[in-house]
């Protein structure tokens, strides 16, 4: 199976985990800086520009590090390629639906209609 | 080469084996993982009703002090504590810090606990 | 010192069982490997493999307690009773003790452990530094006692496509040897996500190794080489 790549996937898990926490900490920065959290605040900061940034880079980085984390753990536990291959196309199927919820979700807070 | 013997008998009953501690810190990041994963679609979903209204962000709120929200809450606090511990573990293994095995086995002991630490503190917090 | 023991015979028709023994210690007694010769007298059935009883051949590995080790190189004062014996975990078991390691050293074969030299032969010799030859030092003393392999989670599941720590450590090995030539070739046999990338840093094998050598090191400098290779 060509498409599992050594090192490729291996460089993805790194990179996209030092992403993830790069994103977590100034996240848990923003949140935690400033007044309690309600609903406006909350609102103002993840529709402001660098709060949607951070969101959606941590859903893409996220999915990325979850894909090949789901695919180390199907290489070691599901023998059967066809087994495999059902299992995988599941993860990538729910790792794209949230990609796409997040993305839409986004796009509507952001536009100015709303 | 095919071995001869390979449909003979394995002895591998992995609950007699003695798992070493890095070990049980490295099923910990599989397990939280995956738990991670699976609070994936639910977090995308909290991110789009915390943001439609007021009245959401309030109820969501409200959630938590159900004890099956509270205790699903828990258990991604903790994954989310332990994985992210470990994970930072391993990077810098992969670029030779801490990785003689002394250093590791107490780096995966500092990481299980504090995650577990974590964890109750979290449980306290939300019982209070 | 009660003793419990992996018995198989495939002669038999039987499924393996675990069979208890009780021996006396004797005065002369200071490692597994001295009551196991004593036990095969009392019953010869018992099987397993020794050679140079000191930690030389790699004959003995077998999992004592939950965990791999020699038995030439287990002192007895160090285990709990009853002292529990399997043969090495995940290995096609032969009889008893005795397992297979034909898949085991063909991934040995495998990582080509030997000189790869495509320059010119040199007059007389190859000369190291002695810096250069510094960097063999905790891979060259490996006795392929297949103790750290069979030990490795990630060996277990995938025991005919990842190469697992003995024959990585054996492979970086020879990429450490100044006097190789063929470490491109050998990196890009490793860059495989079953050979080399199933390996996820539990460290399983350098907690075991009778010989106190580290393969998840050896891992881990593979990996850093491949990256230096890919930028
Ligand atoms: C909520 C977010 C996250 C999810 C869903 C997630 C998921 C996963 C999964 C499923 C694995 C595979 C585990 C295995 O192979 O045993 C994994 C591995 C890994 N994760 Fe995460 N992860 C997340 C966040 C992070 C963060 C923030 C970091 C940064 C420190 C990180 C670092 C790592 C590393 C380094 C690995 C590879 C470990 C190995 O090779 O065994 N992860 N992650
Ligand atoms: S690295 Fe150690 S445990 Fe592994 S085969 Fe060599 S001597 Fe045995
Ligand atoms: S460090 Fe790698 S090779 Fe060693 S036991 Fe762990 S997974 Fe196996
Ligand atoms: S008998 Fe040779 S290593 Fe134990």
């Amino acid at each position: 199976m060509k498409v599992f790549l050594g090192q490729r996937a291996w460089l993805v898990q790194r990179a996209s985990a030092l992403t993830l926490l790069l994103l977590v900490a100034l996240g848990a920065a923003l949140l935690l800086l400033g007044p309690a959290l309600n609903h406006e605040r909350w609102h103002a900061l993840a529709t402001s520009a660098h709060g949607a940034v951070i969101i959606v880079l941590f859903f893409a980085a996220l999915s990325l590090h979850g894909w090949v984390g789901a695919r180390d753990i199907v290489l070691d536990y599901v023998p059967s390629t066809a087994a495999r291959l059902s299992v995988l196309s599941i993860v990538a199927a729910i790792l794209f639906a949230v990609v796409i919820r997040v993305a839409l979700t986004m796009a509507a807070h952001l536009s100015p209609v709303s | 080469m095919q071995s001869p013997f390979r449909d003979s008998p394995k002895s591998l009953n992995i609950f007699r084996i003695r798992f070493p501690i890095g070990a049980i810190a490295s099923i910990g990041h599989r397990i939280s993982g995956v738990l991670l994963l699976f609070g994936l679609p639910v977090l995308a979903l909290v991110l789009d009703r915390s943001l439609t209204s007021e009245a959401a962000f309030e109820s969501l709120r409200e959630a938590v002090d159900t004890p099956w929200w509270g205790l699903l809450l828990l258990a991604l606090i903790w994954a989310a504590a332990h994985h992210v511990l470990a994970g930072v573990r391993h990077l810098l293994m992969d670029i030779g810090i801490g990785s003689p095995l002394d250093q590791a086995r107490t780096s995966a002991w500092a990481v299980i606990l504090t995650a577990v630490i974590i964890a109750i503190a979290a449980a306290i917090r939300w019982l209070a | 010192m009660h003793i419990s023991i992996y018995r198989y015979d495939p002669d038999s028709g039987e499924n393996p069982r675990m069979q208890d023994y009780a021996i006396e210690l004797a005065p002369g007694d200071r490692k597994l490997l001295d009551v196991l010769m004593r036990l095969k007298d009392v019953d010869d059935s018992l099987s397993f493999r020794r050679s140079c009883r000191e930690g030389v051949c790699g004959s003995d590995g077998m999992n004592i307690n939950g965990r791999n080790g020699l038995a030439c190189m287990t002192s007895l004062s160090a285990l709990k009773e009853p002292v529990v014996l399997h043969p090495l975990p995940g290995f096609p078991v032969i009889r008893d003790l005795v397992v297979d390691m034909t898949q085991f050293f063909a991934h040995y074969h495998a990582i080509k452990p030997y000189l790869i030299d495509d320059g010119t032969p040199p007059e007389r010799e190859h000369l190291q530094t002695p810096e250069q030859r510094e960097r063999l030092d905790g891979l060259y003393e490996c006795i392929l006692c297949a103790c750290c392999s069979a030990f490795c989670p990630s060996y277990w599941w995938n025991p005919d496509k990842f190469i697992g720590p003995a024959g990585l450590l054996q492979a970086y090995r020879f990429i450490a040897d100044s006097r190789d030539t063929g470490t491109v070739e050998r990196l890009a046999f490793l860059d495989d996500v079953y050979r080399l990338y199933r390996c996820r840093t539990i460290m399983n094998c350098t907690e075991v190794c009778p010989k106190g050598l580290s393969p998840s090191h050896a891992i881990e400098r593979i990996r850093l080489e491949l990256v230096r290779a890919s930028s």
